[in-house]
């Protein structure tokens, strides 16, 4: 009977070493199965959408991932933000011709909506258990791919003092030099720095930060240094839109862009600092899943989160990456000083849905839409 | 077999069946490609977000915030039409019948069907690369002394947006109505010198009766052309001027608001303000129709 | 006559001004790419693009396609409503409206739900197929144009007279069609043609929601992230479509109409 037992013991103990070697070496070796390589490129292609190429090094990330396993990717509209990218899974539900994407990428709060109407394959990469718990949705409909923070893109060239904080902005040496990357009522960048600024007052309630925004933009429009273009680039470097609120990856990557040509700065404000996370899904109508999934594997393999921080986004993994010192030093050099992500605010699912909510719908009457003819 | 007005028409032996074959395509084209396809999205305006029939989108258009967005549109939509309207006359006529050298006719043509498609962000970057702060003109006048911002002006306004409109609603209107233009036989214009008519007169009646209905259709044109951009507007003033394309799409593809149910009963809003204008049209047309023929 | 022809060119030389205007700024800015100096960089970036080749010429092949597509269309409807059919004008009319304000998008997602790879005509699965799909939603979209000038034209000549003309000659309705109206009515085409022209070069939703490889998408591509060469672009596409414009004029004034001499 004690042998009995002894082998007993000897084959639970070896399956669990087994278990335990393959769980833990999964975020180690981050190889996907050769099944599924197999299988996605049977399924031929990857269709992709809203990935700009400079958008945190998502250009050199789909040459890569194209030359590692020779798949070709389709990459759609790459202007689309994330209701884009929602929309375009509900209206090719019945159609798997290449029009339709298979993974989307899009901002925190899309994630459950779209968990809610059905729209997502769930799918939990070999690395899942090295990210934070509050970055992904429990069954893996959804995960946190990266975050940045929002940061002041700055021209150099026609700004003489660079602005350090929101306070600063209100000054009348910026008279017509303040702008959004995006529609507040629309778009989650330009939302999360109306956000930003009435966290900056020193409000931590979200809704009331959110009004308290409202308010700054107001003051910052009645003095004349909003500008009420979307920047980008080209605005930046035109001089329209001399300082951009814009997420510092993008910030980054305009410098880099316009090569000294003006001189850009990026600054992280002193208070006020949002994070924003986006997420990856999968479409439950994705015309090529498998391929969808070891996009994924890729993504969130070592080699996929050091390519994002190389496009200046930070990866989800990245504490756990840290801590396993698998960070080149020239990597972490090139992005702005850690110290301003210390004091960054990552807001929770509820808090993003209670600022959106107020300034969306408060943005016309606190600070625009009276015609000035 | 013939119709009560017309006058000779025997030698018209088609029956009315050719007739009927005649337009088929085209409605076959406007159902398959037009009709079809706005209909089975529109047919949201009147869902909700589960699918289930409801007014509630239509009866929220009444609201004072959508109200005033179409009424915002309606002026932006008519200030650029006029103006665009008007000005693109002139021009045309200046080329057309100005008496100008061989070579400006084809240039002007050629030029507005470039310049008529040169719109959203390209133009509005163009603008703001103009007329902007650090504009190109802007800066050119202030070294001149002329402070144009100083004297109260900003691209960034209604008048702005009208301004930049134009760039593309006056090519629209020369292309439009310069086969009316050239329909003004010179007999006319002889006729009315021998009958003592001056140029003023002549202009006033015998031209611009006739030229009426056209300019009034190019007109509408202009309108709707108007009513229905949302590009350019988008890039120049972004959130600002709340005009109802910008609010639909903000609807359909935004980040924050998205209820793509009220952005169709926005859309059917639309449809119905630019149906409305067309039987306007039409009515006035069909009074200055009885002077002709 | 003196005194109009002052005015002629008053008129003229302002829309000069206004025109060009903002061709120039766009044409400075793009000279900035290098620091300190004016320079073509920018434009040697853009020109030594392969994709910019490739789309420019999807774009203008199918542009071509769209305006005949269009004539097609246009043409014998407009014909017809005018000489038998008055009646329908209205509707006609408020049809080719339609394009102008209906959001792309809607039309687009329509495209979409009815002509996906499940349903009964599924375009969207073949290339050939979608790209016959976005030539039928060019021809939409420049339906009101070419409408509107071609009716314009139209009104301007005597239908009646020259289709009982014609026909007392023994003419049938295909050899009245192009042989005696298409001739007459060519500047209300050519202005349709320019404009249909424009529209489809620069046409960005279609292409990109129905994944097409137009010029569209890829100056929206190339609008987003870089700062002079999307400039450098604009002049560049501007100068070709007037090129373009240039040869469809040439060929489309074969033979001098004696309206255009007056």
């Amino acid at each position: 009977m004690t042998k009995l037992k002894l082998q007993q013991r000897m084959k639970l103990f070896a399956s669990m070493a087994a278990m335990a070697l393959a769980f833990g070496a999964a975020p180690v070796l981050a190889a996907p199965p050769d099944e599924l390589v197999a299988a996605a490129k049977k399924e031929g292609q990857l269709t992709v959408i809203a990935l700009p190429r400079d958008w945190c090094g998502y250009g050199p990330m789909i040459d890569s991932f194209k030359a590692k396993y020779g798949l070709p990717v389709n990459e759609l509209n790459p202007d689309a933000g994330s209701g884009d990218e929602v929309e375009a899974i509900k209206a090719n539900k019945d159609n798997k011709g290449p029009q339709a994407p298979d993974v989307i990428d899009v901002g925190l709060s899309f994630g459950p909506s779209a968990k809610k109407d059905g729209l997502l394959l769930p799918y939990k990469v070999s690395t899942w258990d090295s990210i934070p718990d509050t970055a992904k949705d429990a069954d893996g409909y959804w995960v946190g791919d990266y975050y940045g923070v929002l940061s002041f893109a700055v021209n150099a060239d026609v700004v003489k003092t660079v602005p350090t904080d929101w306070p600063d902005l209100l000054k009348p040496e910026y008279k017509a030099g303040v702008a959004l990357a995006g529609d507040p009522r629309v778009s989650n960048q330009a939302t999360m720095g109306v956000y930003a600024a009435g966290l900056s007052s020193g409000e931590t309630d979200a809704a009331k930060a959110g009004a308290k925004g409202l308010e700054f933009f107001a003051d910052l429009n009645k003095k004349g240094n909003f500008v009420p273009v979307i920047g980008k680039a080209a605005s930046i470097a035109q001089g329209t839109t001399p300082i951009l609120v814009f997420w510092d990856y993008n910030a980054l990557a305009a410098r880099d862009t316009l090569k000294g040509n003006p001189k850009v700065e990026v600054v992280v404000p002193k208070t006020g600092v949002v994070a924003g996370v986006y997420v990856q899904a999968i479409s439950a109508y994705a015309p090529h899943p498998n391929a969808a999934k070891l996009w994924l594997e890729y993504l969130y393999s070592d080699e996929g989160q050091l390519a994002w921080l190389k496009g200046y986004c930070h990866p989800i993994r990245f504490n756990n990456l840290v801590e396993t010192k698998k960070v080149p030093a020239d990597l972490l050099a090139a992005l702005p000083p850690a110290e301003g992500y210390a004091k960054a605010k990552f807001p929770t699912l509820e808090e993003q849905a209670a600022a959106k909510d107020v300034i969306a719908k408060q943005w016309d009457t606190v600070v625009g839409a009276t015609v000035a003819k | 077999m013939t119709t009560v007005a017309a006058p000779a028409t025997r030698v018209l032996r088609f029956p009315n069946l050719a007739a009927w074959l005649g337009v088929a395509p085209f409605f076959v084209f406007a159902i398959m490609f037009l009709i079809a396809p706005t209909a089975s999205l529109l047919v949201g305006a009147f869902q909700d977000h589960d699918g289930a029939f409801t007014l509630s989108n239509l009866a929220r258009l009444w609201q004072p915030s959508i109200r005033l967005s179409y009424l915002l549109s309606i002026e932006v939509s008519l200030a650029s039409a006029f103006s665009g309207a008007l000005i693109g006359l002139a021009l045309a006529i200046a080329a057309l019948r100005g008496g100008l050298p061989g070579w400006v006719r084809p240039t002007l043509m050629t030029f507005s069907g470039v310049a008529s498609n040169f719109a959203g962000v390209p133009l509005a970057f163009a603008f703001m690369a103009t007329l902007g702060r650090l504009g190109f003109v802007t800066i050119v006048l202030r070294s001149v002394g002329f402070d144009i911002y100083a004297a109260g002006f900003n691209l960034f306004t209604f008048t702005g947006l009208t301004l930049t409109y134009l760039y593309f609603q006056i090519p629209l209107m020369v292309l439009v109505v310069a086969p009316a233009i050239d329909g003004l036989k010179a007999e006319w214009g002889e006729a009315a010198e021998i009958l003592g008519a001056g140029r003023l007169q002549y202009w006033r009646m015998v031209v611009l009766p006739i030229l009426w209905p056209s300019v009034l259709g190019a007109s509408l044109l202009l309108f709707a052309n108007a009513f229905g951009a949302i590009a350019t507007a988008y890039a120049l003033t972004g959130s600002f001027l709340n005009i109802v394309p910008i609010l639909l799409y903000a609807q359909i593809r935004g980040d924050v608001l998205h209820d793509p149910n009220l952005g169709y009963a926005l859309a059917l809003g639309m449809l119905l303000i630019t149906g409305l204008s067309n039987v306007a049209y039409l009515y006035l047309r069909a009074r200055s129709d009885r002077w002709l023929k | 006559m003196k005194s109009s022809k002052f005015g002629a060119w008053a008129a003229i030389i302002l829309g000069v001004v206004y025109f060009l205007a903002p061709l120039l700024a766009t044409f400075e800015f793009s000279l900035r790419m290098r620091r300190g100096e004016y320079s073509f960089d920018a434009y040697r970036v853009v020109l030594a693009s392969g994709n910019f080749r490739d789309s420019f010429l999807y774009s203008t092949v199918l542009a071509f396609v769209t305006i005949i597509v269009g004539v097609l269309v246009v043409v014998p409807t407009a014909y017809w409503v005018q000489l038998r059919l008055p009646r329908l004008r209205g509707l006609v009319e408020f049809i080719t409206l339609l394009p102008l304000v209906v959001p792309a998008i809607v039309l687009v997602f329509g495209y979409i739900k009815l002509y996906g790879s499940s349903s009964l005509l599924p375009l969207t699965a073949t290339s050939l197929g979608a790209d016959a799909l976005l030539m039928f939603g060019y021809v939409g979209l420049g339906l009101p144009y070419m409408y509107r000038s071609v009716e314009t034209a139209l009104r301007a000549i005597d239908v009646r007279t020259l289709t009982e003309a014609a026909e007392s000659q023994g003419a049938g309705i295909l050899t009245i069609l192009f042989h005696i109206i298409l001739p007459n009515i060519r500047s209300g085409i050519l202005s349709g043609a320019f404009l249909t022209f424009a529209i489809v070069i620069g046409e960005f939703t279609f292409a990109s929601l129905l994944d097409r490889p137009a010029f569209g998408p890829y100056l929206q591509l190339i609008g987003a992230s870089r700062a002079y060469e999307p400039s450098a672009l604009a002049i560049i596409a501007f100068a070709l479509t007037w090129a373009c414009m240039g040869l469809i004029q040439l060929f489309g004034s074969g033979v001098r109409v004696s309206a255009d001499k007056r």
